[in-house]
């Protein structure tokens, strides 16, 4: 090798290593990651996976916080209103960045202009299950019995993803049910397993232990493609077709964060989500891997509010 | 002969060292934290719940449930020698115990919670064995109107069970339930009583109230009378009970037992529910009813194996069908979740290692609780001789610590301060805050499963009396309210009260 080109090779070294020290610049310090609820629910699962590995990646600690409340609305405001310097971030969903914002009458965050998107992570299946006991094998059974007798569905709560999916598979199919809010899956699922109320909405996560037992019945997933993990259930858009609901979880920055600091916190979560053990887990837990690029989250978040607009207006869901 | 081989497997997995270790450190832990007032069991679950996912699956919930059993255990000690409940399960046991420990008999009166905790551990453990599966139809016969009647037996024994006028504990118990209105409408969404504040969204934080009402106002009534700290055991003289005692405990500890592994199941119930329904058994029972509330040890030996068999049999519901009965449960689903397992009833075909392993942990747990703590009382007792201007301010910290890290939520502490001064307030005016902390508790429920019952009935309110274990339990509500108003008895509770606040 000549001493020029090794010359040449030391400086493009030099300036690839300088390049990577202003990289590495970011972060310097622990970063924290909200999520905006309580410890133990399928957000705090993914969040935590995530920001473990995201911690070997980055090189700092990623420090899980979780900020519930107000159904999501207090981490992602707490968020929103952080220094735009990347070491506060969100784990955000549907509920944070599509539902909340239009159910609120009280916006206490604009989902658009208050976050710099990261990535979206991964997308979660719900699914309508039923009490063995209802009798009813298939979507089509359902509606049917529907149409003959008033029947009522459990979801986690008033304006939650669940609890949408039901009111869209109401439109759709053209039939009432009535809806028996819970606070939360836990209870909900009490209630259908005990047969207090026949048909739920709920996180395909949740549900799947009492599915895969057949203490509940599975009449549809509520994705467009049947979910890896539950080959034999149906999609409710075999009966319907154009049915299309799911939770997603993405990482969001506040609004300003540099753009240097938004790819490192990207390379970061992709690196994490390509992990074989975070692979593993989130097949356990029924969840398809996205790993998205910052443009693509943001697209996703206009897509997703232009698609549950109509159906909170039609189901007249407002909260203060 | 399944069981028995289950339950050799089970202690074959609790007993590898390193699952010896996690126990160990988890009911040490849990005890230390149960002794200190203010940071309770759910903080801390909450707080290591992120550690948890370096373990074994097993160990950490292991460990997690060490420190909640370990807790009920620590909350006694307190709640005796200090008259302040390190637990809101052991709120109960400071009315008795606490008066026992003026008299002397301190030793006395921490080795029946002992004894009590441990057998009501060991039946409860054996019955998670047994019954698990089983009794889990119990709790899912319970559809909104049960809980509503439920919470209606619940509130009218509270009143019942309260100190001094009923006409004080039912404003407590109203003012409770005001209380527990704030926050977000679940069935329309609407914000009630959060003076736009959107962290009141979803209601005041109960460990906040808690431990305003508790902790801060029992440190500011200190702070006033000083002198009355002598009252606390310097020395603990006698720890074993003679034969007489051991045989006035005996039957309360059996009921205990009972009461609480039966209210532990119900999701909802648990710990604290059972050790005030035991109490009021016990003092209802007793032929010497005068006695409660001037230590009697029944008053000590039915909560306390009431609160902790109540704290065993919650994990039925968890570990055979995945639902929370309590917070701490709820927590707990949350470790499960982080290592990939799903709760549910699969568990215990899927992972027999972790279902057993954790029941014979249980044991094991409740085992080095009671090694562990009659020798180490006098180590607790020194903790909390700790002279008050040292103790108030760690308790202080630990107290705003612990209540931060719940939601890590700002105005939570307001709610501190502001309970804490309230607490102190009613203190002054004689009113009980226990009625109150069970009306925040049950109104929300209360209010859920009505509207949610009339809701399914589709607005006909006979449905309450319809179903047979709404309307036996309702039944049971109109028996106690009787009781209490009935001439003989009011009166009888009349003088038993006069007596007890001269």
């Amino acid at each position: 090798m000549t001493p020029f080109l090794n010359r040449l090779l030391l400086g493009t070294a030099m300036v690839a290593g300088l390049a990577g020290a202003a990289a590495a610049q970011f972060p310097e310090r622990a970063v924290t990651l909200v999520i905006p609820f309580a410890a133990g629910g399928s957000t705090d699962v993914v969040g935590r996976i995530v920001a473990d590995k995201m911690s070997t990646h980055l090189g700092e600690q990623v420090i899980v916080q979780n900020v519930g409340g107000a159904g999501g609305s207090l981490g992602a405001t707490q968020v929103a209103q952080a220094e735009a310097d990347g070491y506060t971030i969100l784990m955000g969903t549907v509920a944070t960045h599509a539902l909340n914002p239009l159910i609120l009458t009280q916006k206490p965050y604009d989902p658009v202009a208050d976050f710099a998107p990261v990535s979206l992570l991964v997308l979660v299946p719900n699914v309508l299950a039923v009490n063995p006991e209802l009798g009813v094998d298939t979507v089509q059974e359902l509606i049917d019995l529907a149409g003959t007798e008033p029947l009522a569905y459990a979801s986690s709560g008033n304006g939650t993803p669940l609890h949408l999916s039901g009111e869209l598979f109401k439109s759709m199919a053209g039939i009432d049910l009535t809806h028996i809010p819970y606070q939360g899956s836990g209870p909900a699922l009490t209630d259908v397993l005990g047969n207090q109320v026949p048909i739920i909405f709920d996180n395909l996560p949740s549900a799947s232990g009492h599915i895969t037992s057949g203490s509940l019945k599975a009449l549809g997933v509520t994705t467009a493609e049947r979910a890896p993990s539950f080959p034999d259930v149906p999609t409710i858009a075999e009966t319907l077709p154009g049915y299309e609901t799911y939770s997603w979880n993405a990482l969001f920055a506040p609004a300003g964060t540099p753009p240097e600091v938004i790819a490192a916190l990207n390379e970061a979560a992709l690196a994490a989500m390509a992990d074989p053990e975070v692979i593993a887990r989130m097949e356990e837990f029924s969840a398809t891997i996205v790993a998205s690029s910052a443009e693509e989250l943001g697209t996703h978040v206009t897509a997703e509010m232009a698609k549950w607009e109509p159906v909170v207006t039609d189901a007249q869901v407002r909260m203060d | 002969m399944d069981l028995l081989s289950n339950l050799a497997m089970g202690f074959g997995v609790a007993s590898t060292p390193a699952n010896l270790a996690f126990c160990l450190i988890g009911v040490l832990l849990g005890t230390l934290i149960g002794v200190l007032p203010g940071i309770g069991a759910t903080a801390t679950i909450a707080m290591l719940l992120p550690i948890t996912f370096q373990l074994e699956p097993v160990s950490s919930l292991i460990m997690l449930a060490g420190i909640y059993y370990g807790a009920q255990y620590g909350g006694s000690t307190t709640a005796i020698l200090i008259n302040m409940p390190g637990e809101s399960s052991s709120a109960v046991t400071a009315i008795d115990g606490y008066q026992m420990a003026r008299k002397g008999r301190a030793g006395i009166a921490l080795a029946t919670a002992a004894i009590g905790s441990f057998f009501a551990g060991t039946v409860a453990t054996l019955l998670v064995a047994i019954f698990a599966p089983p009794l889990t139809t119990i709790a899912l016969k319970f559809g909104a109107a049960e809980y509503f009647s439920l919470m209606v037996l619940g509130l009218i024994m509270a009143v019942a069970l309260a100190h001094g006028s009923v006409l004080k504990a039912l404003a407590m118990m109203v003012l409770g339930l005001l209380l527990g209105m704030v926050g977000t409408d679940i069935y329309t969404g609407t914000p009630r009583f959060t003076l736009g504040i959107t962290a009141y969204a979803d209601g005041l934080n109960f460990v906040a109230l808690a431990v305003g009402l508790f902790g801060i106002a029992e440190i500011l009534r200190n702070l006033e009378t000083e002198h009355t700290r002598e009252v606390m055991v310097k020395s603990i003289q006698r720890l074993m009970p003679n034969r007489q005692e051991f045989r006035e405990m005996a039957a309360p500890i059996m009921r205990g037992t009972v009461v609480g592994s039966v209210l532990g199941i119900l999701p909802g119930g648990g710990a604290i529910l059972a050790s005030f329904a035991s109490y009021t058994m016990e003092k209802k029972l007793s032929r010497t009813p005068e006695e409660f509330g001037h230590g009697a040890i029944a008053g000590v030996a039915g909560p306390e194996s009431a609160n902790n068999a109540g704290a065993q049999t919650s994990f039925i519901p968890l570990l055979t069908l995945g639902i929370p009965a309590n917070p701490v449960m709820a927590l707990m689903i949350g470790a499960m979740i982080i290592q990939g397992i799903v709760p549910g009833p699969n568990v215990v075909v899927d992972q027999p290692m972790l279902f057993w392993g954790i029941i014979a942990s249980m044991w094991i747990g409740n085992l080095m609780l009671i090694v562990l703590n009659l020798p180490l009382v006098g180590l607790w007792v020194k903790l909390l001789s700790v002279p008050y201007y040292v103790l108030f301010p760690i308790i202080m910290a630990m107290c705003a610590i612990g209540v931060y890290s719940v939601d890590n939520n700002t105005f939570d502490l307001y709610a501190v301060a502001f309970f804490g001064l309230l607490g102190y307030v009613l203190s002054k005016l004689r009113c009980e805050p226990a009625p109150l902390l069970l009306g925040f508790v049950l109104g929300p429920l209360l209010e859920e499963n009505l509207r949610r019952a009339m809701i399914l009935s589709r607005g006909d309110a006979t449905t309450f009396l319809t179903r047979p274990i709404s309307a036996g339990l309702l039944l049971a509500a109109l028996a106690v309210l009787v009781l209490v108003f009935l001439p003989q008895i009011r009166s009888r509770r009349d003088e038993v009260f006069t007596e007890s606040d001269g």
